[in-house]
């Protein structure tokens, strides 16, 4: 691979085609216990990708590898055919390109919403002061927040809260947005207005790669099914396959719990 | 004695910057910083802490003075020398603590932006430092301005020369004491009890 440099230029002249984010043989271990093994995934422009599987599974810790918040043991990570993993990136730049959502959302409790989602634009992508605010305003105003922009994060609940994380994730405009159970830290009346402003996000096209057990929502949106245990990827398949009939045992099961839990709710 | 006092204010105030200045980069090199650094930070507190500011002013003004004397032949320097780096052992624990209250998760959430690990520090974590760190630093400010009385050792001419002056003009050797330990109270007390309202107001305010 040679040294040229892709710079993110907005979706403009993006075809359908063009991978976004792979990764290749992916490891990641910690001490003697793997939390990751032999990875490969690939994420298309537009794309909605949905990784599930049981807790402790290494779902968070692989999509921590993807962002590179955390260093992968062994593989590679690509983000528009850039090499991650190789030690001369600028892993600072290339983590701008990338919008990351947290399980327990990670809000700089400093901050009101406005400036949580200002302080990217302000000293990453240096935007003079009155073109943050107005990117800011858009992206709150994206996520249902704009009248909240000058609240604390700890005056607002759980659920605005994460919305304003996911503000934070995508006023960047980056290449794709990594979510981390966004959801399952809420109270569940709250999830619901953070699953409409995904999907909101869904239907503008935003490639996402998303951790979530939330089963109705992935059967609307996602593209594909990632089924995730022990690790490493058991099975994979538009969501359909995995409503009806999953191949694997292990899916088969989850599947039926999850379902079963879904429906008590 | 309203030079007294101005002086002990200014002793007090310069000593607190200078813990400031070098016990938060101290902190944070404990906190993110190599091995090697972090038990250099640590060897730095522990000498610092452990030798009495009265032995460390005379060690300097009369030891070290005697053999360099620019600038430690100026009392004045010397006394916030001491004093300001015997605060950035102490700051540097408050601080130290702060981080580690605040905890990891802001600086994951920092560098998702692209942040450098530098700019994290500046915009994310020293922030919510100082609000985390506001009992301790109130305090701290409170022991730099008892702890500026051992200046009279080597004559500066603050609250306690002053108070000593008065006492020998006079030759009352109540009134003046007890118009020293007034002023004392009177300049630690608001400051500290500023600084504490402010922090527990703006603690509540953020839900730190």
């Amino acid at each position: 691979m040679g040294k040229q440099k892709k710079e993110a230029v907005g979706t403009v002249g993006r075809k359908m085609t063009d991978t976004v984010m792979e990764c290749r043989n992916l490891w990641k271990n910690y001490g003697k216990i793997t939390a990751v093994k032999d990875v490969s995934l690939k994420i298309k422009e537009g794309e909605i990708k949905l990784i599930f599987g049981p807790s402790g599974s290494g779902k968070s810790t692989l999509i921590r590898c993807l962002a590179m918040l955390t260093t992968p043991t062994k593989g590679d990570v690509f983000l528009r055919e850039e090499c991650l993993t190789r030690p001369d990136v600028d892993l600072n730049k290339a983590r701008a390109r990338i919008g990351f959502v947290f399980q327990h959302i990670w809000l700089f409790r400093h901050l009101t919403a406005l400036g949580n989602v200002e302080l990217g634009l302000r000293r990453v992508l240096k935007l003079p002061k009155k073109e943050a605010r107005k990117r800011a305003m858009q992206a709150l105003r994206e996520v249902k927040m704009e009248e909240w922009a000058h609240h604390y994060p700890a005056q607002l609940s759980g659920g605005q809260q994460q919305r304003v994380g996911i503000a934070r994730a995508l006023v960047r405009n980056p290449d794709i947005i990594l979510l981390d159970e966004p959801t399952s830290a809420l109270d569940p009346e709250l999830i619901g207005e953070v699953i409409d402003t995904l999907r909101d996000l869904a239907k503008k096209g935003t490639t996402m790669l998303i951790v979530s057990h939330e089963m109705p929502f992935a059967r609307e949106v996602a593209n594909e099914m990632i089924f995730f245990d022990k690790g490493t990827i058991v099975e994979t398949g538009p969501p359909e396959l995995f409503f009806t009939n999953p191949r694997s045992e292990r899916a088969k099961k989850f599947m039926a719990r999850l379902i079963k839990r879904t429906k008590r709710e | 004695m309203l030079r007294g006092v101005s002086t002990t204010l200014f002793i007090s105030i310069l000593s607190f910057l200078l813990g400031l200045a070098t016990g938060l980069p101290l902190a944070f090199i404990r906190a993110y910083g190599s091995k090697p650094f972090q038990i250099l930070v640590d060897v730095y507190e522990k000498v610092f802490r452990g030798i009495p500011e009265l032995v460390m002013m005379l060690l300097f003004f009369f030891g070290v003075g005697f053999v360099l004397r620019y600038p430690f032949k100026n009392a004045f320097f010397t006394v916030i020398f001491v004093l300001g780096l015997r605060s950035a052992a102490n700051q540097s624990q408050i601080f130290r603590g702060a981080i580690r209250g605040i905890g990891e998760e802001q600086m994951v959430a920092a560098s998702s932006l692209g942040l450098s690990k530098v700019q994290s520090i500046i915009h994310v974590m020293i922030p919510q430092v100082f609000i985390f760190s506001t009992p301790g630093l109130g305090s701290e400010y409170a022991l730099l301005v008892k702890d500026s009385s051992y200046a009279f050792i080597i004559g500066v001419l603050e609250i306690m020369e002053m108070t000593d002056r008065i006492r020998k003009a006079t030759g009352d050797t109540l009134t003046p004491f007890l118009l020293g330990a007034f002023l004392y109270v009177l300049i630690t007390f608001p400051i500290a009890t500023w600084l504490d309202i402010w922090g527990s107001r703006k603690k509540k305010q953020l839900g730190l």
